[in-house]
């Protein structure tokens, strides 16, 4: 029963083995990081089928909260089948020769699961620390002069980012004297003070490197720019949304003040200014894109300081709507990588990618049959139901924003879709991995449209679940050993 | 009295550290020394971390070989749960230290410069060029028809050398 243990183990054994593998037969190289991803993708969803109510996992024996335990349930599921799932479809399967970027994308998948699986505060720190080492190999193999830069300021960042979130987490060991999140959550009465709350501001703030939240994003649009669209993707797509996770799961168990919400909504409202305006100000596509996506992610933290059932659903719809988004949009910045002056014409040399642009763009704004348009819909009902001055003022945000993002968006559509020169049209081709890569996330987008109901539905189950605080400290908690286990465990002492 | 004083010594010189670190980072240009103070800070937390669970007038939490029964009831022993984060957290804390230096190479081959905003300027420039966008620091720059005033230092070089 705790196959799940394996999308940890799994990938990380492979990723530290592929040297091995590789300097004995090339081939096998190739195959091997798929088919371990498969596996992952297979052990994930075999839970989710079989789910009824969360599930918590006492690894190696030891009860939480001493021992560390994996908290299963739809949420952190979805993620760990999300995981292998964007990896195989931004897999280098092109990459004929070294093992290095496999590798890292091995270890970053490991360390994802970690991180969407576990139920230890300090677990979470360890798999948040590799999942940043891992993405800064990643972000330096292009191995240009300005990549080696931009990753060096986004190590020193991340570093920075690292020592707030132990200085939080060690604050709230002090204060509960346990780091078991189920526990804490148990404990939460004794949080609801000055440090308690510091703690809460230094951990987001030190996560929120990676899901980019506003005072430490300024990584992001140099890394995003000068890494390959692929990693761009994954980082932007995937990466930013497991921080989030490890943020609100942190929210729910051990800290429902409104304090707390308020610290999310400002941040959240601040990125969303910086980045809209960011993106409205840029000159070329990918950097367009990461500002957009600073954006799109301070809507996000914008959705879960909602407090309830109904921010819980408008941030992960969301969350989802920009894991899919994104990461199509980075895939068409590999040949359409200039002033976006230069894309004249676009549209006439390569159709498919154009029209791709256009559907995500529009789903982005949140034109309505498209599923962004629901996502957003969500947001700002929640933000009206919540009836609070700060939240209209995140709404006239929100709106402002969506306006801003309509602009830029639209004028560059223009620029795509109006007439060019025909000797830039080469230039302007995209290649057909990236194409089709991209256009399986356009079917993911049209295919969401017409099956909104029962995602719906889905929807609100998963939120409604991963909303209940008591649910969360019940599963961990309440937990039993299964009696082979005890029997080892009695034989040992 | 004592015991809380030197308890709250503890905390401040901790926080203290981490706080001479994280200004450090922020401040300094010299991208060895931001490493520095990166180093500097992480000590804080980790030494934050060990104070969270230091107990005074207890013992360490290891086996001795004495007898449970033997030990005075009273005697009580350090938390051991920080002590394992903190070695946790010291190596991951080296190897992306190691990280850094050897991106701080790399960079200063490319760069030949250990100034933090230099290289941000440069990257910049770079990224510019990668991606065809005219350089907004280009654009403060003259255009080059205006004609230059002459440097000054070079005058008072050749005043200097008449007299």
């Amino acid at each position: 029963m705790n196959n799940i243990a394996f999308n940890v183990a799994l990938p990380l054994l492979t990723a530290f083995l592929l040297p091995i593998i590789s300097s004995g037969s090339k081939s096998a190289t190739r195959f091997v990081g798929p088919f371990v991803l498969l596996a992952m993708l297979w052990f994930a969803l075999a839970y989710f089928n079989v789910l009824q109510h969360p599930v918590a996992i006492a690894l190696g024996g030891f009860l939480p909260p001493l021992g560390i335990s994996f908290h299963l349930d739809n949420l952190s599921l979805l993620m760990a089948a999300l995981i292998p799932l964007m990896m195989l479809l931004l897999w280098p399967y092109n990459n004929r020769e070294g093992f290095r970027e496999e590798s890292l994308l091995l270890l970053l998948a490991g360390a994802a699961s970690g991180l969407a699986l576990s139920g230890d505060l300090f677990n979470i720190y360890v798999f948040y620390e590799l999942l940043s080492v891992a993405s800064f190999g990643l972000a330096a193999a292009n191995r240009t002069a300005a990549a080696f830069a931009a990753t060096f300021r986004y190590v020193i960042i991340s570093g920075l980012g690292t020592v707030l979130a132990l200085t939080g987490i060690a604050l709230i060991y002090t204060q509960t004297g346990t780091l078991n999140l189920a526990h804490i959550g148990l404990l939460a009465s004794q949080l609801n003070n000055p440090v308690g709350l510091s703690a809460f501001a230094l951990i987001v703030i030190g996560i929120g490197v990676k899901a980019e939240i506003f005072p430490v994003n300024g990584w992001v649009p140099e890394v995003y720019s000068t890494a390959s669209p692929r990693i761009s993707a994954l980082l932007a797509g995937l990466i930013s949304k497991l921080a989030v996770l490890v943020i609100i799961r942190l929210l729910v168990v051990a800290y429902q003040g409104s304090q707390a919400l308020t610290l999310l909504l400002v941040l959240g409202m601040l990125g969303i200014i910086w980045g809209e305006l960011s993106a409205w100000h840029s000159k070329d596509l990918k950097r367009m894109f990461s500002f957009s996506s600073i954006g799109q992610l301070g809507m996000v933290l914008v959705a879960f300081s909602i407090p309830g059932d109904a921010g819980m659903a408008a941030g992960i719809a969301m969350m989802l709507h920009h894991l899919v988004v994104k990461p199509g949009m980075f895939l068409l910045t590999e040949n359409w990588n200039g002033p976006i002056k230069k894309l004249k014409g676009a549209a006439t040399s390569s159709p498919l990618a154009a029209f791709l642009f256009m559907l995500f763009a529009l789903s982005m704004i949140g034109v309505p049959p498209l599923p962004g348009f629901w996502a957003k819909l969500l947001l700002v009902t929640g933000l009206v139901e919540a009836n609070a001055p700060l939240y209209i003022i995140a709404l006239v945000v929100l709106l402002t924003a969506t306006v801003i993002e309509a602009h830029y968006l639209m004028s560059t559509a223009l620029k795509i879709f109006s007439r060019g020169k025909k000797k830039h049209f080469k230039k302007l081709l995209q290649t057909p991995f990236n194409l089709t890569i991209a256009t399986i996330f356009g079917a993911v987008l049209l295919a969401a449209l017409f099956t909104l109901t029962p995602l719906g539905n889905k929807l609100n189950q998963i939120a409604t679940e991963s909303s209940d605080r008591s649910l969360y400290i019940k599963t961990t908690l309440s937990l039993k050993l299964p009696p082979q286990v005890k029997q080892q465990v009695s034989k040992v002492q | 009295m004592t015991t809380n004083l030197i308890h709250w010594l503890l905390y401040g010189g901790a926080m203290g550290l981490i706080v001479i670190g994280i200004v450090g980072v922020v401040t300094l240009t010299n991208i060895f020394r931001i490493i520095l103070a990166l180093v500097i800070a992480e000590a804080g937390a980790n030494l934050l971390l060990v104070i969270a669970g230091y107990r005074f007038d207890a013992i360490a939490p290891i086996l001795t070989g004495q007898a449970l029964s033997a030990m005075p009831t009273t005697q009580i022993m350090v938390d051991p749960v920080p002590q394992a984060m903190v070695l946790t957290s010291i190596v991951i804390g080296v190897g992306v230290q190691a990280l850094a230096l050897a991106l701080v190479l790399k960079v200063y081959k490319n760069y030949q410069t250990l100034d933090l905003r230099e290289i941000h300027h440069r990257m910049l420039a770079d990224i510019d060029h990668s991606s065809g966008v005219i350089s907004l620091l280009s654009e403060e720059q003259p255009k080059g028809e205006r004609p230059l005033p002459e440097p000054e230092t070079k005058n008072v070089l050749n005043s200097g050398g008449e007299k």
